[in-house]
């Protein structure tokens, strides 16, 4: 009995740490890139609508990894299975802090790209086609550390 | 709040195999997809110079979408791949946004949706990529900066599914667990409607355009 609530303490701490930490990188990314389109429509205001549109996909896609850490955080809350050995609590907080720690630095990096292609569209805005391409590749790739986060999560919760 | 992890499921046994199906997800997807006809008819009867309703809609998607499609690929290639990123991107529209009716469900709720749709993305990206450079050009790009890079490059492109679609799977996952929960925190008061009008048509509309261009801009890379 103890040792089945033990069990869903530390599934709960895990969640703790996996939407908290992971909710940091994703934050300041998407501050970042808010800070960065108001500079370039104060720059040029004739293209608010585009930088507008670029920096809401771009945000989206930076806050990916928050959502990550949120799926990690529900399965460890509602789906964990409590009826196992002791260990397996170690593998939950585990898994929170592989996954709220690898979202911190994709959801930060993820945001510079968005800034600036803002900063870009305002400059170039005949570019904007080929900014948005480039933005969305470079987040894409700069996330896989929190895709790799995410399956040692995942694999700890259900395998290990 | 204990209907959180209660899906309806339907199982058969064929063969030996056990196969499950979610019920709520194909009823959910076949009404879209009723939707999706029913507008299609609309709008395509009576075109005329003078649009209608339906019709202006229509169009409204077509030339947004066709102007997106030629920026990324070219006038050749966007005539062949134009009616699947607009199509994608009025089913995903669809999906999300059915949610803030009440008592249906967003079928991209349901992770099979987005996996089903990423899995489809990345073989018509590498089935594009194959067409264009020949068979060749297309396995050297793996070995591009240098050969031992070729793991790597792998993962990396088997990684794009799984991004792609888990940001679908959980953003809308993540947002209609945030409407039961708060809903149930304010017994159902004044806050739900406008989560709905945030979580359901405001992410709901940029998250299927961010997946419709994420496919799209996978396409565009493998063909140049």
């Amino acid at each position: 009995m103890i040792e089945a609530s033990l069990i869903k303490a530390a599934a709960y701490l895990g969640a703790a740490i996996s939407v908290g930490a992971a909710a940091i990188g994703a934050a300041l990314g998407e501050g970042y890139a808010a800070g960065e389109a108001n500079a370039a429509i104060s720059y040029r205001p004739r293209y608010s609508a585009q930088v507008l549109t670029t920096m809401l996909v771009g945000q989206a896609v930076a806050e990916t990894p928050g959502i990550f850490g949120l799926v990690v955080a529900i399965v460890l809350i509602f789906a964990a299975p409590s009826q196992v050995p002791l260990t397996k609590a170690f593998a939950y907080v585990g898994a929170g802090f592989s996954m709220g720690f690898s979202g911190i630095g994709p959801g930060l990096g993820s945001g510079f790209p968005v800034g600036s292609a803002c900063q870009g569209i305002v400059r170039q805005p005949e570019m904007s086609g080929d900014l948005m391409k480039v933005m969305l590749i470079g987040q894409a790739i700069s996330q896989s550390t929190a895709i790799y986060g995410l399956a040692v999560a995942l694999a700890l919760i259900l395998l290990a | 709040m204990e209907e959180l992890g209660k899906i309806w499921v339907w199982s058969i046994k064929l063969a030996g195999y056990q196969l499950t199906f979610n019920v709520t997800t194909i009823l959910m997807t076949l009404i879209v997809m009723g939707i999706l006809i029913i507008f299609a008819h609309y709008a395509s009867r009576n075109a005329g110079m003078v649009p209608h309703t339906c019709q202006l809609i229509g169009e409204f998607f077509v030339g947004n979408f066709w102007k997106l499609t030629v920026d990324a690929l070219d006038e050749e290639m966007a005539k062949t791949y134009f009616p699947l990123i607009c199509a994608l991107f009025m089913f995903l529209w669809c999906c999300n946004v059915l949610g803030i009716l009440p008592g249906l469900e967003e079928p991209t709720k349901d992770l099979n949706t987005p996996l089903g749709l990423g899995i489809m993305g990345f073989f018509l990206a590498h089935y594009a990529g194959i067409k264009t450079k020949g068979f060749k050009g297309y396995i050297k790009e793996y070995f591009q900066p240098i050969f031992f890079m070729a793991p790597l490059n792998v993962v990396g492109e088997l990684a794009k599914v799984i991004s792609i679609s888990f940001r679908l799977y959980g953003n809308i996952m993540g947002g209609s667990i945030i409407i039961i929960v708060v809903s149930y925190l304010v017994y159902d008061l004044i806050l739900p409607p406008f989560l709905y009008g945030f979580f359901g048509l405001f992410v709901g509309t940029v998250q299927a355009f961010v997946f419709t261009m994420l496919t799209l801009v996978y396409i565009s890379v493998q063909v140049k």
